[in-house]
């Protein structure tokens, strides 16, 4: 329950805290933090216009886009306390739930019938899944390492003792924050500012939505945000008491969101056709991960 | 007279005279009156096999015949999951196919033939998992293929449907070469064709050698990969009906023989499970990949049959390593999950299959490029399909991932193994099932967004119109089951966890006793899995209640879709199937071989012509291997060619110098 809030109040901060990071790296004042959050109000209140092309498929896909989102924030654990759903493999569920808005992310895009939307579908599809063995070796290993499946007893018993761990806690970050930008069309794979079609991942799927449905499209990227934020903060505070453990978050969040600020600020996009090599390294990435957990288990003779 | 031989003879009875009686049944009864014998039949072998299902097994013995003798009968727990299996899904075929074959009723003889083999297939299929003997099971064996053969060459003149058909018919000929040289073996060995003689070669010879002649001879029918190539051929020349069983049913009888199979073994476990996983991975991988870029939906199916196949494989893989290293958890995990797979792959793949059907015969194309906007002339087809395709990437709320998740759970609790060469093996594993999940989402998508979504691509010379509702009704039925499977995950798991422990029961292959504890614990979680998807469910309906209320008396516009600033777009420049999937194919450019078509410009034509551009992808295996190796054989055979010249007299020549051969090496006493 704790986490499900603390996601909540991260997800009202995320992505202002970039955009801001990004107004000041080029030299502007920027938008105020709470930016985003008034833009979805805004959108909230707005009527909408919806393709003569499209089905009920393309009304309810938002919805669940979002629900699925809510749900896999529920999995997520916050150091000592379970997340409101635990059970042995939830991490498997949490990878399954996201999917099933994906999926249908991706067919709203296609119910248009426009030359464009279907472009973005594939390449969230491609991407994504390119992403997924990274996360699932990744899990694997912690579970190799602590002998536990779900998300809440992996965490705890994830305790930072010797150099190799600190290096597998580090890899794990880079893993999850590369599959962060990856889930969140990020920039050195998607770049959300970017005005030509041909280039966009997420945004020319969303070309069609307005009003309701795009606020809340655009609520599910915040809290996808703050929910692979949480996931990262949960590498870090372990056992750590609450009191401490709740300013971590925060930090953490914080400095997460300003890094993929200053990221976007002084990086260029990827080479669309670069993209699928670069997220499949994250693989590799994973299995290295992997093969420090059973140095440390000793496997290794 | 016993009860099952009374169920048994009324079985016969019923199919003889329902067989003798059904080309005169007049045309328009003809399907109803195949429907009711098929289901007395499957009703009769339903209420035979029932009580075995989580209780004693049932064994008895008939005699057939001076040379084969007394066949033991035996029905185990096992054999009992896959007839329900069997009857479900075949009884479900019958009454969509009774819809689909209406417009053929012009051709009178070829329905009743069509009726009566769909029958015989039936039945000889719930033979095959009833026969205990070798001998026996061959006959049953042979007569599901060269049914299932006939059955899938329905429409004959069509030479792609008769050549399908035939590669069919070679590859299950292969199978039974090597299902006879393992029977044979064992027979040498022990003397006897009675299965059980192959527990006891287990016992004296090494398991290794004749598992893995089995495994290729049932590997054929399940489609591993290298022995897959029949069923993208096979799968879309057959009606739509009959590709649903199959693709539901007979592939899993491969799966139904590995099992049987494995449920003999001695030794050699750990090793076995090693072979079967990797094959099973790959062969995931591969069927994934294909079906991904495929444009014929039915040939995707075909394919993704295939995945699921591998998907299977490695719950029995996790399962042997799980008898190898004496972890029950980790066997339970793997057969009960690979089983439990089984059901539910039958059920989404042979809704997905009805589906087609009915999409072709409204459209009469299996060219996903030349459809488009079906969603909303045919409404009810498109959302069953969208529940099987959800399905069938193993997403929550619906029973793929019931059995994909207890896969998974397998996989994770074979990380507390100790052998690090297994922890690796298993870790690969677990990124290959997550890729497989990602991949059948996008070839899922892909293949809904391109058939459903979206506008007309051409336009069809019969506006395509919804079903009749005796096409619909069964997959009705199939969403119910699905969803049985999906709300109670915890009772089918408990079937099958026990069919998984009936299978080692005779052997004292664990130390430790099996303790119900540990399951209880996975059941649970089961439950509660049910339940949270559930709440997920929930939580959509919540969120589109709010999103009505929030939307309520806002304005509306509807209009065209946002072109990017062109002003005169049209349905030919939606995005296509083919676009969609081929970053994927330039990827895995090694393995999807792009065959293009087309004139290249010559040097002297200044005004260019019409001309045409086609592509399409080939298979590996096929292209690589398969054809290369008839190519040499054909060459070889070449050679005998004057043999079969064609002149009546040589022929009469050839059997007169046989006679004579016969009649001297007898007199000479070479030969008695």
């Amino acid at each position: 329950m704790l986490s499900f809030l603390l996601i909540l109040i991260a997800a009202f901060f995320f992505t202002g805290v970039i955009i801001r990071t990004k107004s000041i790296a080029s030299g502007r004042k920027g938008p105020g933090i709470l930016q985003p959050i008034k833009d979805v109000i805004r959108l909230f209140k707005k009527g909408a216009v919806y393709s003569t092309t499209t089905s009920f498929i393309f009304q309810i896909a938002p919805t669940i886009y979002f629900s699925s989102v809510v749900m896999a924030m529920m999995v997520v654990p916050f150091g000592q306390a379970k997340g409101i759903i635990s059970f042995n493999g939830d991490f498997v569920f949490f990878a399954y739930v996201l999917a099933l808005g994906k999926f249908f992310s991706i067919i709203s895009a296609m119910d248009t019938g426009s030359s464009f939307e279907g472009m973005g579908a594939s390449r969230e599809a491609l991407y994504s899944l390119f992403a997924e063995p990274a996360f699932f070796i990744l899990m694997g290993s912690f579970a190799l390492l602590t002998g536990h499946t779900s998300f809440h007893l992996m965490f705890m018993a994830l305790h930072l003792g010797s150099y190799v761990s600190y290096a597998i806690a580090l890899l794990a970050t880079f893993v999850l924050v590369m599959i962060l930008m990856v889930e969140n069309s990020r920039m050195p794979i998607d770049d959300p500012k970017t005005h030509l079609e041909l280039t966009m991942i997420h945004e020319v799927m969303i070309l069609d939505n307005s009003g309701f449905d795009l606020g809340l499209i655009l609520t599910t990227g915040y809290l996808k945000f703050a929910l692979y934020g949480a996931l990262i903060v949960n590498l870090f505070i372990g056992m750590v008491p609450y009191q401490y453990a709740i300013m971590l978050f925060f930090a953490i969040q914080f400095i997460l969101a300003v890094s993929i600020g200053l990221i976007e600020s002084f990086m260029a996009r990827f080479r669309m056709s670069h993209n699928p090599q670069f997220i499949f390294t994250l693989t590799s990435v994973s299995l290295l991960i992997f093969f420090g957990v059973l140095l440390v288990l000793g496997k290794f003779v | 007279m016993v009860v099952w031989s009374i169920l048994l003879y009324s079985s016969w009875g019923i199919t003889i005279l329902g067989l003798l009686a059904l080309p005169f049944i007049p045309i328009r009864f003809k399907a109803n009156f195949a429907v009711f014998i098929l289901f007395a039949n499957a009703l009769l072998t339903s209420v035979l096999v029932l009580p075995s299902l989580s209780g004693e097994a049932l064994s008895f013995v008939f005699y057939a015949g001076s040379f084969v003798k007394e066949v033991p009968v035996k029905i185990d727990s096992l054999a009992a999951w896959f007839v329900l299996i069997i009857n479900f899904t075949s009884v479900t075929g019958i009454i969509y196919g009774s819809g689909y074959m209406k417009p053929y009723t012009d051709s009178k003889a070829k329905l009743s033939l069509h009726w009566i083999l769909y029958i015989l297939f039936h039945l000889s299929m719930i033979w095959v998992c009833l026969l205990q003997n070798g001998f026996a099971f061959l006959i049953a064996w042979e007569a599901m293929s060269l049914t299932s053969m006939l059955l899938v060459i329905f429409d004959h003149n069509n030479t792609n449907t008769i050549k399908a058909g035939i590669n069919y018919l070679v590859q299950m000929h292969l199978s039974i070469v090597f299902l006879t040289i393992g029977f044979v073996w064992v027979y040498f060995v022990t003397g006897s064709f009675g299965f059980e003689a192959i527990h006891e070669f287990f016992l004296k010879q090494t398991n290794i050698w004749l598992f893995l002649i089995f495994f290729v001879g049932f590997g054929f029918k399940a489609g591993f990969v290298p022995f897959h190539s029949w069923l993208p051929h096979a799968h879309p020349a057959a009606p739509s009906h009959v590709s649903g069983v199959m693709s539901g049913v007979i592939v899993k009888l491969g799966i139904y023989g590995i099992i049987r199979m494995i449920s003999f073994l001695h030794a050699d476990f750990v090793l076995l499970g090693e072979i079967i996983i990797t094959v099973s991975v790959l062969t995931g991988l591969y069927g994934i990949i294909n079906a991904a870029v495929h444009r014929d939906f039915k040939k995707m199916l075909a394919y993704c049959t295939i995945e699921n196949i591998g998907i299977i494989g490695i719950g029995l893989g996790i399962g042997l390593i799980g008898m190898g290293t004496n972890s029950i958890l980790l066997f339970y995990l793997g057969f009960a999950g690979a089983l439990l797979h089984v059901l539910n792959h039958s059920l989404f793949k042979s809704l997905l299959f009805y589906t087609a059907g009915s999409v072709y015969q409204q459209t009469h194309t299996r060219d996903m490029e030349k459809l488009g906007g079906l969603l909303k002339k045919m409404p009810k087809t498109a959302f069953l399909f969208l529940i099987g395709a959800i399905a069938i990437g193993g997403l929550p709320p619906f029973n793929g991932f019931i059995s994909e998740f207890v896969i998974y759970g397998g996989l994770v609790e074979g990380m507390k193994l100790q052998s690090i060469s297994l922890i690796s093996l298993l870790i690969l594993t677990f990124a290959g099932l997550s890729l497989i999940g990602g991949l059948s989402i996008l070839t899922f998508t892909k293949t809904f967004g391109t058939i459903f979504l979206g506008s007309e691509r051409e336009h069809h010379h019969q506006e395509p119109k919804e079903v009749s509702m005796i096409m619909l009704l069964p997959q009705y039925l199939i969403i119910a089951m699905m969803l049985s499977v999906a709300v109670f995950p915890q009772w089918y798991l408990e079937i099958t966890g026990k069919i998984s422990y009936n299978l080692i029961s005779s052997s004292n292959l664990f130390t430790s006793a099996f303790e119900p504890s540990i399951l209880v614990a996975y059941s649970e979680t089961m439950s509660s899995i049910s339940l949270y998807s559930l709440i997920f469910v929930g939580l959509i309906g919540l969120f589109w209640l709010v999103r009505m209320a929030a939307t309520k008396g806002k304005n509306r516009v509807y209009d065209e879709t946002w072109g990017c600033g062109y002003q005169a777009p049209n349905s030919r420049m939606q995005y296509s199937g083919k676009s969609f999937s081929k970053p994927l194919g330039k990827m895995f450019n090694f393995l999807l071989i792009e065959k293009k078509n087309y004139p290249e410009l010559t040097a002297g034509e200044i005004f260019p012509e019409t001309r045409k551009y086609s592509s399409h992808y080939v298979d590996f295996f096929e292209y690589y291997f398969i054809d290369k190796m008839n190519q040499q054989i054909l060459y070889f055979i070449n050679y005998f060619k004057f043999i079969q010249n064609g002149r009546v007299q040589s022929y009469v020549m050839y059997g007169i110098v046989f006679i004579l051969a016969i009649f001297v090496l007898t007199m000479f006493n070479l030969v008695k």
